[in-house]
């Protein structure tokens, strides 16, 4: 007999993740593709850099609005736009 | 003959990020010739995103080259966006070339977005449902383009900028299930019909910076969140010595990695 899933307990966490990663790239707010979603024992963890700090804060804020029960940690980084210090040379 | 190519991709502007690049973009006239930029220079490819891009990178003291990336197709508005970015006299490519005459002599660039599809062994095929056939005719076209252009150039030295990457080697760090949708070895195929001395793509970014075609091209991807820099800069050409990469080793500068 095939084991059903009881509908209480929510999607499967495979399928959150998938969700959370298109939610990412398609909501306009965010259009994110560089983020990973990873799941761990106890939450979601997103990895990934982006442009600003503002970004980040608007991916995190768009995630817990859409899947408030979910727990997630972030560990997103504001790329560095420094100039460069060193050059490579290709003879 | 040393021609100086710095490059970036994937830098995404819109508001937020106005005026984070600039203070390296100043330096540039001290390192480089030229400034190419390797697409998805917008999030969403909108006209008001086009005018970010036009004031961070527009008005520089080197010619800027660029080709559009996928997010600047998002909302459809190709050519609005061009419009705005050639008006900040930023030169968008797109299946053709510009010879730009630099100190160390004339430099080519040939430029397309170019398309996914994978690399040999694993590629989409021209086969089956019309979708199918329509994406990978996309590639084809796309790196027949490119072709086309590298070959046509009358130049020195020749370079070939895409946004997606013609070689699997500088995906390394990607998941291997996306390769496909991250470039096409066609494009590689493209590069090494012509004399190109370096390819530059971006759209990868969790992938590395260096890679090679089966030819023997080099290959660089440089997205933002691979190179974590304003810009990379390469120095390409037959005769460099350690004097030749003095100016940026004036603020603080080392000797390359090469």
């Amino acid at each position: 007999m095939t084991h059903h899933r009881d509908i209480d307990t929510g999607p499967p966490d495979e399928y959150v993740e998938a969700e959370i990663q298109r939610l990412l790239v398609e909501d306009p707010a965010v259009a994110e593709q560089g983020i990973t979603v990873i799941r761990r024992e106890r939450a979601l963890v997103l990895y990934g850099e982006v442009e600003s700090p503002h970004r980040r804060e608007e991916i995190l804020r768009l995630v817990s609005e859409r899947f408030p029960d979910v727990p997630v940690t972030s560990d997103i980084g504001v790329i560095r736009a420094q100039a460069p210090t060193e050059i490579e040379q290709l003879p | 003959m040393v021609i100086r190519i710095a490059a970036v991709g994937d830098v995404h502007l819109d508001e937020d990020v106005v005026g984070r690049f600039r203070p390296a973009l100043e330096e540039l006239p001290e390192c480089a010739d030229v400034l190419l930029l390797a697409g998805d220079l917008t999030r969403h490819g909108t006209e008001a995103e086009a005018r970010c891009v036009a004031t961070e990178f527009g008005g520089l003291a080197v010619p800027v080259v660029t080709v559009l990336g996928n997010h600047d197709h998002q909302c459809d508005q190709v050519p609005q966006v061009v419009k705005v970015l050639e008006d900040a006299g930023i030169t968008v490519l797109e299946g053709n070339g510009v010879v730009l005459d630099c100190a160390g002599g004339r430099l080519g660039i040939a430029g397309v977005k170019g398309f996914g599809g994978g690399f040999a062994g694993r590629c989409a095929s021209d086969f089956g449902e019309p979708e199918m056939k329509a994406f990978v005719r996309t590639t084809t076209d796309s790196a027949d383009r490119l072709g086309a252009a590298l070959r046509s150039l009358d130049c020195d030295m020749l370079v070939a900028l895409t946004h997606y990457s013609p070689v699997p080697d500088t995906l390394a760090g990607e998941p291997l299930e996306i390769y496909p949708f991250l470039g096409s070895y066609q494009l590689g195929q493209a590069i090494d019909s012509a004399p190109t001395a370096l390819a530059v793509h971006g759209h990868a970014h969790a992938g590395t910076e260096r890679g090679t075609t089966p030819g023997g091209v080099r290959v660089r991807n440089v997205a933002h969140p691979v190179i974590k820099q304003a810009y990379s800069v390469f120095h390409v050409g037959d005769q460099l010595d350690t004097d030749q990469v003095s100016p940026i080793g004036q603020s603080g500068s080392q000797r390359s990695w090469s």
